[in-house]
């Protein structure tokens, strides 16, 4: 689908970022990345365990600081010292591979209380709209439970329908699917798939190629903290121009 | 057996009024340490390094020397400085000290409990805009505290039990008492010492069953209708 908006909603200039442990030792996460996501976009990230995609889709909402380099979300540059990082924060959904449902509080609480907090809605307005978003990833039957008593796919049916709630202008997910059962896999993937196709603009790090092959507008091929081959999804799976793309292909294919 | 219910009956008076003094010390101690622990805790948690290291060598301090040692020095050295507000009855000397000790074991309970908590939890809050102390007082505390159950019941029990040390300054509390009987029948030392063992043991398993209880109710899964 094409963007209606030309401006990107994010924009990456050569980010870098190195870890540094205790011992002294540091290890370059991202050795200068730089990178769109378009208005409506799906940007399917990609490539081996250690090669930097999730840390560099963390950068994007600020959850990882960065070196050097700039990110600019919907017109504001936040890296800058002054940036509102809270406010941005809760236009940039984000999905977990671990869920990070809050252990407290049921489903429906998870999901209300961040519009109460974050945006300031009216209890009655965030129970409704809390119904209305767990309805619609299919688990409004399950709005009482507590995380602990709920599988891993339903755990993240809940964590996508709290991002929803802020009304993200963005979602990152991180892996949403790594940590579920093969069988519950394609329940989550056929919700992404919905909401891309309602026009979210999304940006996935994940393994399921199959999924990216279907969805993405757009796949980013990552190793050593660079990226290393950037292009359609026919491109990189029928003609991958660099010589790790294919290897990491056949790898997992 | 006549002589052991009579000498019961005339020490009732002194355990009663020693009981109610321990009763006292200890429920001041565990309130106000708790309070004074949750909050060195809450900051230490948050590693502000400045206040991190303030409060660790306090901690360290209070934990790393006995407790007979630090109450000689809020009862015998802090009145000798000369600063009017430290110039307390032997009373607040116990209290002030024994809530100081106390506060030092709650405060590194609920750091851990605090670190305990997940990291995605902060991670989760922090993406969806929580500032940092909502996600504290929000998301991350009522966990914490939950995990801080168990321990902390721990830490009541010695506390109540350290109040016997408390008779070495004056304070007439059920050991003193206790001392105070035996004064009267020198003779049934073993049985006095049981009596008041036997009070301690009575005051301090409810307070077991009771962290237990809580444990149970703020750990267990519930499921909750909010329609």
């Amino acid at each position: 689908m094409p963007p209606s908006d030309p401006k990107p909603i994010i924009i990456a200039e050569s980010v870098r970022k190195t870890y540094r442990s205790n011992d002294g030792r540091s290890h370059l996460a991202l050795g200068g990345v730089s990178a769109e996501i378009g208005r409506g976009e799906v940007l399917v990230v990609f490539g081996p365990s250690g090669s930097g995609k999730s840390t560099f889709l963390r950068t994007l909402n600020a959850l990882e600081s960065i070196d050097s380099g700039r990110i600019v979300v919907d017109g504001v540059e936040i890296s800058d010292p002054g940036a509102d990082l809270n406010k941005l924060r809760s236009e940039v959904g984000m999905v977990f591979q671990l869920f990070n449902l809050f252990q407290h509080r049921t489903a429906l609480d998870n999901v209300v209380l961040p519009q109460i907090v974050v945006h300031r809605r009216s209890k009655s307005e965030a129970v409704r709209r809390a119904h209305d978003l767990l309805g619609k990833v299919g688990i409004d039957d399950r709005a009482g439970h507590y995380p602990s008593q709920l599988s891993g796919g339903q755990q993240q049916r809940v964590a996508i329908a709290r991002a929803l709630a802020m009304d993200p202008k963005v979602m990152l997910f991180d892996e949403p699917t790594s940590a579920l059962d093969p069988e519950t896999v394609t329940g989550i993937l056929d919700l992404m798939t919905e909401l891309a196709a309602e026009g979210m603009t999304m940006a996935v790090v994940t393994h399921e190629m199959g999924f990216a092959r279907e969805i993405a507008n757009r796949m980013l091929f990552m190793d050593s903290g660079l990226i290393v081959e950037e292009g359609s999804p026919q491109q990189i799976f029928q003609m991958p121009r660099q010589e790790r793309t294919k290897e990491f292909l056949k790898q997992i294919l | 057996m006549q002589h052991y219910l009579d000498v019961f009956i005339a020490i009732l008076p002194f355990l009663w009024t020693g009981f109610v003094q321990t009763f006292w010390v200890s429920l001041v101690a565990i309130a106000a340490g708790s309070v004074l622990g949750f909050l060195i805790g809450v900051v230490r948690s948050q590693r502000i390094p400045f206040f991190h290291r303030l409060f660790g060598l306090y901690i360290h301090i209070l934990r790393g020397t006995p407790f007979l040692v630090q109450l000689y020095v809020f009862y015998f050295v802090l009145p000798n400085t000369g600063i009017e507000a430290l110039q307390w009855s032997s009373e607040m000397a116990a209290f002030v000290s024994l809530s100081v000790y106390t506060s030092s074991y709650v405060a590194e309970i609920i750091m851990a409990a605090i670190d305990a908590v997940p990291k995605g939890q902060w991670e989760a809050a922090t993406a969806l805009g929580f500032k940092r102390l909502s996600i504290l007082a929000l998301v991350v505390l009522p966990q914490a505290l939950k995990l801080a159950v168990p321990p902390m019941s721990g830490v009541y029990v010695n506390i109540i039990k350290n109040t016997a040390i408390l008779s070495v300054i004056g304070i007439s509390e059920l050991t003193r008492q206790g001392e105070i009987s035996i004064m009267r029948f020198p003779r049934d030392v073993l049985f006095i010492y049981g009596v008041i063992a036997l009070v301690y043991f009575v005051y301090c398993y409810p307070v077991l069953r009771f962290t237990r209880w809580a444990e149970r109710k703020v750990g267990g899964t519930r499921v909750v209708n909010l329609d």
